[in-house]
């Protein structure tokens, strides 16, 4: 009874060791992040920089990186703008990439672990597995990490400066609906337009090598 | 002709916009006619009912967007004016679909293509749903009435830019009929922006258009507004009761009721479903309130070609072709924010940001098709009017886009695309000559192969000459209801075979004009 006891009480510190380890594979170990999000989580935020730079390395005729043209902290105020539903999915999908390689192991021996303690070429072998799958679902998944990180470094003026596709600019005329309606928020009182301020809509096609939106111009030199 | 001085000055319009710093308490309004929903059809309905001398409320759950509002970036803007921020999905087969929460709905951020539902297919919505006044001879004079409203007419070729132009040029070298895409859109300058709000205001959404009218009729419009539940008494509806919400958040504060001698229900193919399943399961003695949920699943090839194509100029959507309506699809050329079309590129890493670069010499072509065998269904999820869709893809369907990849495939490379990126599983992610591209005519993709995604929606309100197999009868009246109408695209017992906006605002219309006579 006494060799059962121990036995039992062995079996139970190792199972708590054991969860106690994969506590710390999934959860701990995460450095604090490089700057303060509202959004994302420390977990998050590492992840999100490791998949950035993965999909989206620095050098190249687009010579940011994701983390450099602002990926992390345009999906902080991303996430903020989302209902909370959508919010959970998007975060589960990053829970989901962070940990999936616990279950499909990256290349190499020490491929049993998240991604973000991955080698940089693990992660980006991790990430076209998935985009290469056979299976719809994960390649599904794929697509919608990389969608997220994609349209987050495509908001970046300097990255779609360089691609040539940053919009035109454009002066938008006075029309009898901007007498209507104030901006989001704030009390028709607000409008600031007035009878006499209309213009007429139209004018002629824009020039596609014309000026740029002043959001998305470069500084001079 | 100008205005009256007293109707000059928006101002001085009899009707009123509310918006939501507007509401300080719970509220009644009463009208002839309640509206629900400010899209296409929401707005001709408001519009020609107030027009006729009907005291109209016009209720919107978003609210205006000015161009400051306007996000040029993507995900901003989808987060702000789509439904869900733009993440919505069907379950079953998985694939994105988005819809407006703005005043003039689906109008602010659509690309305002206005296509005419063929012979062929308003014979088959006739032929097959005890339809006998929904021929092309009765139709066109609402399709003629509400074109000329907005100035619909063909994209004018001096805001194509080359990305449209290269479409009609590969059509013409193979053979197949291409037309300039007719818009609601009234001098367009060409900036591409469609689906962002048109910072030119040359778009003709119905926020600009349709709602301004219908105010200067008299009009009350009342944004920021969740209908919650339509009120009835035996027959009768006796109008609409909900909460106000705020925009962006969803936050529910003061709560209103609006008496009206009609309802209109024009909330949209996922929410008007689920407004009259929450009111008691209303006008559904047939069991079709939210089955029949049907889209036309729309996939896209990108091409890319030697020379730059100055893809940021041009309208969204300027060139389509109809050559292939029989076959069930039809294909159009399009740009979006560069953000989302990067999803048809491939790759990681450099590779990634290379393919990247080759987006200022691409073009994109598209196409949507008539999948009339893949179904599904509707169900409210949670307390809101966000629904849980569930959608099968029928094979055949699939394949009937598979078709469409490889002609698309042949005209990028008739018009001299030097790769093309057919973004379909098992196939290289791109394909150099027409020769390469024969494993998508060899082997047409299926569902599990293809990228889809769409934004028109129908048949969840269907209309049908039965009442045991419709909800609505050909007027847009609910069958089980005397003063009941739906008149958004739910009706719709088919796809239109094109863009559904133009046809939904044509019902709309016929709707609007029997309705205003009845009261």
């Amino acid at each position: 009874m006494l060799v059962g006891m121990t036995l039992g009480t062995l079996g139970l510190i190792g199972a708590i060791a054991l969860l106690l380890w994969a506590g710390a594979r999934l959860f701990a170990g995460y450095p604090a992040p490089a700057r303060r999000y509202a959004r994302l989580s420390a977990h998050e935020a590492a992840f999100v920089t490791a998949a950035a730079d993965a999909t989206l390395p620095r050098g190249g005729d687009i010579p940011l990186s994701g983390v450099e043209a602002g990926i992390p902290e345009y999906l902080d105020g991303y996430l903020a703008s989302l209902p909370r539903r959508n919010r959970t999915l998007v975060r589960l999908l990053f829970f989901l990439f962070e940990h999936v390689t616990l279950i499909f192991p990256a290349p190499g021996l020490d491929g049993f672990r998240r991604f973000t303690k991955l080698r940089p070429e693990q992660q980006r072998a991790t990430l076209e597995a998935w985009g290469a799958s056979p299976m719809r679902a994960r390649r599904v998944v794929f697509t919608s990490l990389r969608t997220v990180l994609t349209m987050a470094y495509l908001s970046s003026p300097e990255v779609l400066r360089c691609m040539g596709l940053a919009p035109l600019a454009i002066e938008s005329p006075v029309v009898d609906a901007d007498l209507l309606y104030p901006r989001i928020g704030q009390p028709r009182s607000s409008v600031r337009w007035r009878p006499e301020d209309r213009s007429a809509p139209g004018g002629a096609a824009l020039d596609p090598l014309g000026p740029l939106d002043p959001a998305y111009r470069g500084t001079p030199g | 002709m100008s205005l009256p001085a007293a109707l000059a000055d928006p101002r001085a319009w009899p009707g009123q916009v509310r918006v939501f710093a507007d509401y300080d308490r719970d509220f009644r309004e009463e009208a002839d006619v309640v509206v629900v929903g400010s899209g296409p059809c929401g707005a001709v309905a408001a519009y020609e009912l107030a027009a006729a001398g009907r005291s109209v409320v016009l209720l919107e759950e978003g609210p205006p967007f000015v161009p400051e509002e306007f996000e040029l970036d993507g995900a901003r803007s989808m987060s702000r004016t789509m439904r869900e921020g733009g993440l919505r999905f069907t379950s079953g087969y998985v694939m994105p679909t988005m819809q407006a929460i703005a005043l003039g709905g689906g109008s602010l951020v659509n690309s305002a293509i206005c296509g005419r539902a063929p012979d062929f297919r308003l014979e088959e919505w006739a032929s097959g749903h005890d339809l006998e006044h929904s021929s092309r001879a009765e139709l066109d004079p609402h399709y003629d009435a509400v074109g000329k409203f907005l100035g619909i007419a063909p994209t004018p070729d001096d805001v194509q830019g080359r990305r449209n132009l290269l479409f009609r040029d590969g059509c013409e070298a193979l053979g197949y009929s291409s037309r300039p895409i007719e818009r609601n859109v009234v001098d367009c300058r060409g900036s591409g922006e469609c689906f962002t709000g048109c910072r030119a205001r040359a778009k003709q959404s119905m926020d600009v258009s349709y709602v301004p009218a219908a105010l200067r009729h008299g009009a009350r419009v009342l944004t920021s507004v969740q209908v919650q539940e339509i009120e009835t008494d035996g027959r009768r509806v006796l109008g609409v009761s909900g909460q106000v919400v705020a925009p962006f958040t969803g936050a529910r504060s003061h709560t209103f009721r609006v008496k009206a001698r009609a309802v209109v229900l024009a909330a949209g193919v996922l929410a008007t479903p689920i407004l009259l399943q929450r009111s008691g399961n209303l006008a559904n003695r047939s069991g079709q309130v939210g089955e029949n949920l049907m889209f036309h699943p729309g996939t896209s090839v990108l091409g890319v070609f030697p020379e730059p194509t100055a893809p940021v100029f041009g309208a969204t959507q300027g060139y389509e072709s109809l050559h292939f309506l029989r076959d069930r699809y039809k294909l159009e050329t399009m740009w979006a924010p560069p953000g989302v079309l990067a999803v048809r590129m491939a790759g990681i890493g450099h590779e990634f940001k290379r393919a990247l670069l080759d987006m200022r010499r691409a073009a994109i072509f598209d196409a949507i098709a008539s999948c009339h065998r893949s179904r599904g269904r509707v169900r409210a999820r949670g307390r809101g009017l966000d629904p849980s869709m569930r959608w099968s893809f029928h094979p055949e369907d699939a394949h009937i886009l598979g078709r469409a990849v490889w002609t698309m495939a042949e005209i990028f490379f008739a018009a001299g695309a030097e790769k093309i990126l057919p973004g379909v599983a098992g196939v290289p992610d791109e394909l150099h000559s027409l020769e390469e591209a024969e494993v998508l005519r060899r082997d047409p993709p299926g569902a599990a192969e293809l990228v889809c995604a769409s934004t028109h929606v129908f048949g969840t309100t269907r209309m049908h000459g039965d009442p045991a197999r419709g909800v609505v009868d050909e007027e847009c009246r609910a069958h089980d209801l005397d003063n009941l109408y739906i008149v958004d695209t739910g009706v719709f017992p088919l796809s239109p075979a094109v863009n559904p906006m133009f046809t939904g605002m044509a019902l709309a219309h016929r709707s609007a004009r029997a309705l205003a006579r009845r009261l």
